[in-house]
């Protein structure tokens, strides 16, 4: 950074200094505290759908997390298409991405981004570009884990 | 974000006009929610309910656990119970003094113990069908048989 600053031109500099004091602060605080109430409803919502299957149907709490998930995820799919999960995104940020319900939105926003370039390669081809990370991530986390598990297991720590 | 407004103030206000409709309110319809500690029963009359109290007044003394309901059939026992939110991380060892528990006490029970909800529930919902009348003796044993196969099939 130093040595950047060195190769610029006292003009240069002086523009820098100037953009830094007019430079807007990030809210950030704000903006936690946004993601905070806006995570923990979508989080509510999902333990009302949970609710909703152990008492009407015949999943334990061991299982439930499989329909709520997809609901879920069906859900903020259905609000991607109507753009209101756009909007959601935009206010509450981190808080809207990093429930469940942001995996739905990365899928459906790419293909809608993508559908002018035609169904197999715009589509298709760009649904999972964003989604298809967190999927790979995903399993191999979990393969890892189970590993761990399955090795402590045998050894006889768990 | 209007819209979201709208439509967070029309989904309260269905689940606000849905829970105040007009009805004899049971306690399996806020099992999950409340505390109901249900009375102990056996699907079989006269055939130990004092020993069923006896066990419910047991684990009912663990601090870490806070709702109890227990049905006892013509085999087996049922014991569910739900745990105090920040013992939850304990679960595993909860269940391991519970049944050591149990079994010191009643070694000739065969017991079955779970901290599901849902079983919790269907306990719940056994309990007042059989003190109720829905249920009949036969009938509440081949409920708890059912509940205890849910069971089974988690493990």
């Amino acid at each position: 950074m130093a040595s950047k600053q060195k190769n610029m031109t006292p003009q240069q500099q002086k523009y820098q200094q100037l953009q830094q004091k007019h430079e807007l602060k990030r809210p950030v605080l704000k903006n936690c505290i946004k993601a905070f109430w806006v995570g923990g409803l979508i989080c509510v919502v999902g333990q009302a759908i949970s609710y909703f299957y152990i008492y009407f149907f015949h999943f334990t709490e061991q299982n439930v997390g499989n329909p709520t998930v997809a609901t879920m995820v069906f859900l903020s799919m259905l609000l991607t298409g109507f753009g209101v999960y756009d909007r959601l995104g935009q206010f509450a940020g981190a808080g809207s991405a990093v429930p469940v319900t942001g995996f739905g939105n990365a899928v459906i926003s790419a293909a809608i981004e993508h559908r002018t370039e035609g169904f197999v390669l715009g589509v298709g081809g760009n649904m999972f570009k964003l989604a298809g990370s967190v999927i790979l991530f995903g399993v191999f986390s979990a393969f890892v884990v189970a590993l761990i598990k399955t090795l402590l297991g045998m050894w006889g720590v768990l | 974000m209007v819209y979201i407004i709208r439509l967070m103030v029309i989904a309260s206000m269905i689940l606000m006009s849905s829970c105040n409709q007009v009805q004899t309110e049971r306690d399996s319809q806020m099992a999950l929610m409340k505390t109901t500690n249900p009375n102990p029963i056996v699907t079989e009359k006269n055939n130990g309910q004092d020993k069923v109290e006896d066990i419910e007044k047991k684990v009912s003394g663990f601090n870490e656990i806070y709702d109890v309901a227990v049905v006892k059939g013509k085999e087996a026992t049922l014991v569910v119970y739900k745990v105090k939110h920040m013992q939850r991380f304990n679960m595993k060892k909860i269940e391991k003094d519970l049944n050591k528990t149990l079994e010191e006490n009643y070694p000739k029970e065969n017991f079955t113990v779970s901290s599901d909800y849902k079983i919790f529930l269907e306990a719940v919902r056994l309990i007042e069908k059989k003190k109720d009348g829905s249920y009949s003796d036969k009938q509440a044993d081949k409920r708890l048989n059912e509940i205890l196969k849910m069971t089974s099939d988690m493990k």
